[in-house]
């Protein structure tokens, strides 16, 4: 809570002592030629009164869980923000989805393949996704894989013909196997693909080096040396006693990786014309609308508080000796 | 003072094990890497074979013997302007995370030495800026202040001081505890003294850890910037919006290809040589504190 209120202030802050002016970047030519009109905009935004009164007045509205008017799409930013998060959920969930399962693999395999050759060569491939510009990544993909091999489809989240599935959870593939719909999931999916294994490349790298060192660390332990002398195939041992007592640390990174994901979005839902809100919130940055700019940092300072909250739930359950307290 | 000098063991032993660590064969490469960019950041008026603000009639040219990596919508030659673009992203690059580490660390060190409210002002803050995504905010900042290399760079050091800061601090808060500064207390030696001698020097291995691998980091970071629109402007040869120009022509692949393998390969060796000088250090103190 605390930390909402920090955020606010500080998005608030952020977006308000600029040198540009929200009326002049959204009336562009007519902010010079028609003074009534900058007055008028001002006035309906509330950009008249002073600062300290415009952030109570935004606090007070926030309370009630209004968080303001867009000043671009002319719509109360909690129903932007509606529209979007869907998009983005779906994208970032499955990213990290693909970014765990490919990243603990890898991490395990570098882990027991301590310093040969595979341990230099997943080294070189985590490192190397915590490397690339994912702009550049996701520009390479859309390159290789739509324009030159045609293997997924374009932009957007569904080809142009079809039509999004009965609204549920927002989430295109959920929605559409509910509904029974499977081209609709199949063509989901097609979309879906490119952008998240664009996005999981920096997380896969990240989760790939905290799982390696989690494991060396716990292969060194007794126990998984009696595991092995007791005749335990590999399977079991790494399964059974190694990865369970490794996974603390590996889920404390989840809440990071969250953090890296919102940031992917902004970019990869540019280049992919992903109707997010890491699109949107682009677009309120590039117009000055300080108003949608603060409701998506709440957005995500909340999620990510939330994230992190589950993530230290996690822990305790995994981890008995650590209390709940 | 000598007992003092051999109480401070466990950093000497950490230093000792540094030679290994650079032989192996990443770290050389990264090293490697990094030296041959900051050569080219200094020498590259001198290498570059053509102006990399020259337009010139042969539009869209793939690369050839005379345009080593083709030439851009304007005629400009791709392989000057990469090399010229290193002269943009790398120093700007290491100002940044001296400045983070300049207020980071100042503020860490303060929070982890003075303790109280001071610590809990410092840390709450870090943490606000956790909460919210780097390039969120970034992006917020230049669009305040508007678009910009400057402007760039100074949301890139807000962004990224509460990591330093957490390093620092809590290393501050290790040493202050370790007997060696206890020792030196009961000589009598007076505080400015304990930080100058015992943990300036004792912070300075992980520190250089932090600074590769945020070297690597800021390079990203002002690179999705520029790609944005956000960070340097046209006409200049920065790689992040390169990238962007060779985003509108996707024929002329090599305009947005090259840019990009020039920050891929720079940021690489930077993340090599972090990486393995981390295994040399005490790898959980900075993983953790560094939060990312």
């Amino acid at each position: 809570m605390f930390l909402c209120l920090g955020v606010s202030v500080m998005a608030f802050v952020l977006t308000t002592v600029v040198p540009g002016d929200p009326a002049v970047a959204n009336l562009g030519d007519r902010a010079s030629s028609d003074p009534t009109a900058v007055r008028l905009y001002r006035e309906h935004f509330g950009l008249d009164k002073p600062l300290p009164v415009q952030y109570f007045v935004y606090l007070g509205n926030l309370l009630h869980g209004d968080l303001g008017e867009s000043e671009q799409s002319r719509r109360a930013v909690r129903i932007d923000l509606a529209e979007y998060i869907p998009a983005t959920a779906e994208l970032a969930i499955t990213s990290m989805v693909l970014a765990l399962l490919l990243g603990v693999t890898l991490g395990v395999i570098a882990a027991l393949r301590r310093n040969r050759l595979t341990d230099q060569v997943i080294r070189v491939v985590s490192l190397g996704g915590m490397s690339t510009p994912q702009f550049w990544l996701a520009l390479v993909a859309l390159y290789v894989f739509f324009y030159k091999l045609n293997w997924v489809p374009g932009a957007g989240r569904l080809d142009a013909i079809v039509l999004p599935p009965p609204h549920v959870t927002g989430l295109f593939s959920i929605d559409a196997l509910a509904a029974g719909q499977l081209d609709v999931f199949l063509n989901t999916v097609q979309h879906l693909i490119l952008p998240a294994c664009v996005l999981a490349a920096f997380n896969m790298g990240l989760f790939t080096r905290f799982t390696r060192s989690a494991v060396l660390e716990v292969l060194e332990n007794d126990y998984v040396r009696t595991a092995r002398a007791k005749g335990l195939p590999e399977v079991t041992v790494v399964f059974r006693h190694v990865l369970r007592a490794a996974s603390p640390p590996i889920v404390t990174v989840v809440g990071l990786a969250f953090g890296n994901v919102m940031t992917g979005t902004v970019l990869v839902e540019n280049i992919f014309s992903w109707p997010g809100i890491g699109q949107y919130s682009y677009r309120s940055a590039t117009g000055l609308d300080l108003t949608a700019i603060v409701g998506v940092m709440l957005f995500v300072a909340i999620v990510y508080i939330l994230v992190n909250m589950v993530v230290d739930i996690l822990y305790a359950v995994i981890d008995p000796r650590v209390g709940l307290a | 003072m000598s007992s003092v000098t051999v109480l401070r063991q466990p950093v000497a032993s950490a230093w000792r094990r540094i030679p290994g660590a650079w032989r192996q064969p990443l770290t050389v490469v990264g090293l490697v890497v990094v030296a041959a960019w900051l050569l080219v950041a200094l020498l590259a008026p001198w290498l570059a074979p053509h102006d990399p603000l020259a337009q010139g009639s042969n539009l869209y040219q793939a690369p050839s013997a005379t345009h080593l990596l083709g030439t851009d919508e304007l005629g400009r030659d791709v392989f000057s302007r990469v090399l010229w673009g290193a002269r943009i992203s790398i120093p700007l690059a290491m100002l940044l995370v001296v400045l983070a580490f300049l207020i980071g660390g100042t503020l860490g060190g303060l929070a982890g030495y003075l303790g109280g409210w001071v610590d809990e002002l410092v840390m709450r803050g870090a943490d606000f800026v956790f909460a919210v995504p780097t390039i969120l905010l970034a992006m917020a900042v230049v669009a305040a202040l508007g678009p910009g290399l400057f402007h760039a760079v100074l949301a890139v050091v807000l962004v990224s001081w509460p990591g330093h800061a957490r390093v620092v601090r809590g290393l501050v808060r290790t040493i202050m505890q370790s007997e060696y500064v206890a020792v030196g207390r009961l000589l009598g030696s007076p505080t400015h003294r304990a930080l100058a001698v015992d943990v300036l020097p004792n912070i300075a291995g992980p520190v250089s850890v932090l600074a590769a691998l945020e070297t690597g980091n800021a390079i990203l970071l002002l690179s999705a910037l520029s790609f944005l629109g956000l960070g340097a402007r046209p006409p200049d040869p920065e790689w992040g919006s390169m990238v962007s120009t060779g985003a509108q022509h996707f024929e002329a692949w090599w305009i947005g290809v090259f840019p990009g393998i020039a920050i891929v390969s720079i940021v690489l060796a930077f993340n090599f040589l972090g990486d393995s000088l981390r295994d040399a250090f005490d790898p959980k103190t900075i993983i953790k504190a560094r939060g990312a």
